[in-house]
């Protein structure tokens, strides 16, 4: 298996590729995204199991020349995040040199060890699964043990709630949130360069952090992930309030697996689902 | 400075003595995997080897969302009402050195053209307990933007561990002086040494110094690296205890009535200083970012005699594209 | 005071071509309906941003109706087809947070079907008044203008 840095450096020597985005780690061996320009930024790059920032938010955040070319890491959870953005036209396949990585799990902070508790939830449905889409394939996947899906008891446990109680739950939640919109800014699915939230003429959320401004932005950003989100879990991660903002998002998943036998970031010819529509479409819910 | 001793069980009487209609107490406690400011908490934790809440304090005295009043048009009257405002004190109870220091900081701010009457009530009426701090981190950097574990400043009382059961109680400001004549009249006046644990900064520099280098590298590749990692999500700007901006704007609650709003702002977003021509001054996330370290380690220092940082790290910490403020600062210290 | 009988307040969105038209058929038969029901004509359900519907209750709404073409008679052909996988997703996340079917409606009402129409809206505003008022999204609207003690 070919080392990262070796492919890393043979794509920056060739031009192939103009930059690639990737990991590198600080003084302290904290793991951080990291952009490698030059052979010798070829380096610096490495991949482990604190590599857990989904860097395909960074294709349609950093300018990608029409024609050009960038390198990325990805480990296969994020390439279900480029195959998805190739899916809504963000990015053209030609556009990306997916490096993907063989996985073992990552963990959220930079002192978490590598063990089953710590491992995120995510990885237990992923598990010995080898990137799906790629260039060149790098890195050696080790067995770990797989977490508990802690968040499916919680799951059940809301399923079974009455809407009162549901709407008690989601409201305490959402009191906390800070309107900061890191949920938004770490997310690959969210490419808008106007958000929603942004717009004010007219304001359809409202700006204030207060119930009612906090509700409709939760609700509204959920919503916009519908048949979207590829599960990254970085929306929970970024979030400094501690919102468990991938129940909702699950939750779409679960619908939309359910409903249309659908899960977004899997072919990249594949129509996107709420891009789409099929005329014997469901639709017991209508009078 | 009056040194007194108070043991844990004092500290619980104070707690539960306090007249829950006149007094607020906010303390640490855990709340799931991190540790949170609390309000009212009936089980503080206080742990001096505790690291930083992942949000600093500030929302007790600059709320994330405040009414600034109330508008209503009844025919062609229209009448302004004025928020209530609750005169019940808070008791901050073992507020870390780098939140403590926050408030004098911020107060600058606030004070220096108009005063802000909801953000000086909310400090006259508080008093800090501040707690010595024994955690450290890579993200830490306390001593070098001038605190120190056991820095008072902002602190009215402040408590550094003696011994399992013990605390060695400071008195700091006036504030504290009544508190403690008030509320804590038996304890045993304290004469011996305290001994802490040495901080080790990882990142030592002189913020004395980083400033010029700041004020004559308005181009710097410094910008262009760390903004086009930074996300713009202004989680930093939310956690951190000096950041102030706010963005004021009414909110209607139907055709003839309203309020207007303070709410937190950042300089993160692109929308933050996007003119309503469309032009944006700060169009990237380099520009961004380099507001981020200018205001803190340049202008406020200029204008006020000091940075708008007090070393908590919580910005590095909670940073979903790991960037190290304090690292930046220290490699800039180099240059 | 006595106790006032609750009359909900339902917010309609109805598109132009199918759903308006047959409400209006309604109007001009003179068919009877409650008056509860307050109509906002949109171009066609493809237009319904569920963010309206939130908008809606955000303002005081106890019920939200949605109605439109039938499938194969939108105006813009797939309008209604597209809407349709929205509503299946936007209503289970609604369901998911605490506002449930009682509270959100839909329905496909041509413009001949004056009668669909008022049996419809009469449904709905009967199911939303025993659902009684809408307490839960007003108060924490109505949070933000309470004269709170700060
Ligand atoms: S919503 Fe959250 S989990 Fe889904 S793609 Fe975005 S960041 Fe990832
Ligand atoms: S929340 Fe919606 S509007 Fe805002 S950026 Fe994400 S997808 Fe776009
Ligand atoms: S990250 Fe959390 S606190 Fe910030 S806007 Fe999103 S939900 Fe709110
Ligand atoms: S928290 Fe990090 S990524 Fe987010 S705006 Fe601040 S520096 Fe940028
Ligand atoms: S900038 Fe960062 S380290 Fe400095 S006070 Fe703010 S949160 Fe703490
Ligand atoms: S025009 Fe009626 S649903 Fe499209």
């Amino acid at each position: 298996m070919p080392d990262l840095i070796e492919i890393a450096k043979g794509l920056l020597e060739s031009k192939e590729v103009s930059f690639i985005i990737g990991y590198t780690k600080d003084r302290f061996g904290r793991v951080k995204p990291y952009i490698a320009k030059s052979v010798e930024d070829a380096n610096n790059l490495m991949f482990d199991h604190h590599s857990i920032h989904n860097l395909a938010v960074y294709l349609t955040r950093l300018k990608i020349p029409e024609n050009g070319r960038v390198g990325i890491v990805a480990k296969s959870c994020d390439i279900k995040a480029i195959i998805a953005l190739i899916q809504e036209n963000q990015i053209k396949r030609e556009q990306v040199y997916i490096i993907g990585m063989n996985c073992s799990g990552v963990v959220t902070h930079s002192t978490d060890e590598w063990k089953k508790e710590n491992i995120q939830i995510k990885c237990k449905y992923c598990a010995d699964k080898a990137p799906m889409l790629y260039d060149a394939v790098a890195g050696t996947a080790e067995p770990f043990e797989q977490p508990d899906d802690t968040q499916e008891v919680l799951m059940q446990k809301l399923e079974t709630m009455s809407s009162a109680e549901r709407w008690d739950f989601w409201a305490k939640e959402f009191e906390k949130c800070i309107k900061c919109y890191a949920c938004r800014q770490v997310c690959p699915m969210c490419y808008c360069e106007q958000c929603l939230a942004e717009k004010n003429q007219p304001q359809w959320i409202t700006t204030s952090p207060t119930p009612a401004g906090n509700f409709s932005w939760n609700i509204i950003k959920a919503f916009h992930m519908a048949g979207r989100c590829v599960g990254c879990h970085e929306c929970e991660r970024a979030c400094p309030m501690g919102i468990p903002l991938t129940l909702l998002t699950r939750k779409m998943g679960m619908v939309a697996g359910k409903e249309f036998n659908y899960r977004h970031g899997m072919a990249i010819d594949q129509p996107t689902l709420v891009g789409s529509y099929n005329f014997n479409d469901n639709e017991d819910f209508i009078k | 400075m009056k040194e007194f001793i108070i043991n844990t069980d004092e500290i619980a009487n104070l707690i539960s003595s306090l007249p829950a209609d006149k007094w607020d107490i906010l303390a640490p406690a855990k709340d799931g995997k991190s540790f949170d400011y609390v309000l009212s908490s009936d089980k503080p934790i206080i742990n001096s080897e505790a690291p930083p809440s992942k949000i600093s304090f500030k929302e007790y005295f600059f709320p994330k969302s405040e009414t600034l009043f109330y508008y209503k048009r009844e025919a062609n009257e229209i009448s302004l009402t004025e928020p209530k405002f609750a005169e019940k004190k808070l008791l901050v109870l073992a507020a870390k050195p780098c939140d403590a220091a926050s408030l004098p900081i911020l107060s600058k701010v606030f004070n220096w053209d108009y005063k802000d009457e909801f953000f000086n009530k909310r400090v006259n009426n508080s008093v800090i307990i501040g707690l010595s701090c024994a955690y450290s981190d890579e993200s830490c950097f306390c001593t070098s933007v001038g605190l120190d574990r056991n820095n008072t400043k902002g602190s009215d009382i402040f408590l550094t561990p003696f011994n399992d059961k013990q605390y060695v109680l400071s008195v700091v400001s006036d504030k504290g002086d009544s508190f403690v004549k008030e509320f804590l009249p038996n304890l045993t006046e304290f004469t011996g040494t305290k001994e802490t644990k040495e901080f080790i900064d990882n990142k030592p520099f002189d913020y004395k110094k980083t400033k010029d280098w700041i004020a004559a590298n308005f181009e710097n590749k410094i910008w262009a690296e760390t903004g086009e990692v930074c996300i713009g999500c202004a989680q930093c700007a939310f956690v951190c205890p000096t950041c102030h901006c706010f963005d004021i704007v009414d909110e209607n609650c139907d055709l003839n009535c309203g309020r207007r709003i303070k709410n937190w702002d950042a300089c993160q977003f692109g929308v933050f200083t996007k003119h309503a021509s469309g032009h944006n001054p700060r169009n990237s996330q380099e520009k961004r970012y380099r507001q981020r370290v200018s205001h803190k380690f340049d202008y406020y220092y200029e204008k006020f005699g000091e940075v708008l940082c007090t070393g908590c790290g919580r910005c590095t910490r909670g940073c979903p594209a790991g960037i190290d403020i304090g690292e930046i600062v220290f490699s800039i210290s180099n240059q | 005071m006595a106790e006032e009988k609750f009359e909900p307040k339902v917010v309609a969105f109805v598109c132009n071509w199918c759903t308006y038209t047959g409400a209006d058929l309604a109007g001009t038969s003179r068919l009877k309906q409650e008056p509860n029901a307050r109509l906002i004509r949109v171009p066609c359900t493809g237009r319904i941003d569920p963010v309206f519907v939130i908008k809606a209750f955000e303002s005081g709404a106890d019920g939200v109706l949605i109605s439109g073409c039938h499938p194969g008679d939108c105006h813009y052909n797939t309008g209604n087809f597209h809407a349709r996988r929205r509503w299946t997703f936007f209503k289970e996340l609604l369901n998911f947070v605490g506002i449930d079917s009682t509270r959100l409606h839909f329905s496909w009402v041509s413009a001949s079907e004056g009668k669909k129409w008022v049996d419809v809206v009469n449904g709905v505003i009967d199911t939303v008044r025993e659902q009684g008022p809408f307490l839960k999204y007003k108060e924490i609207k109505e949070h933000d203008f309470q004269e709170i003690e700060n």
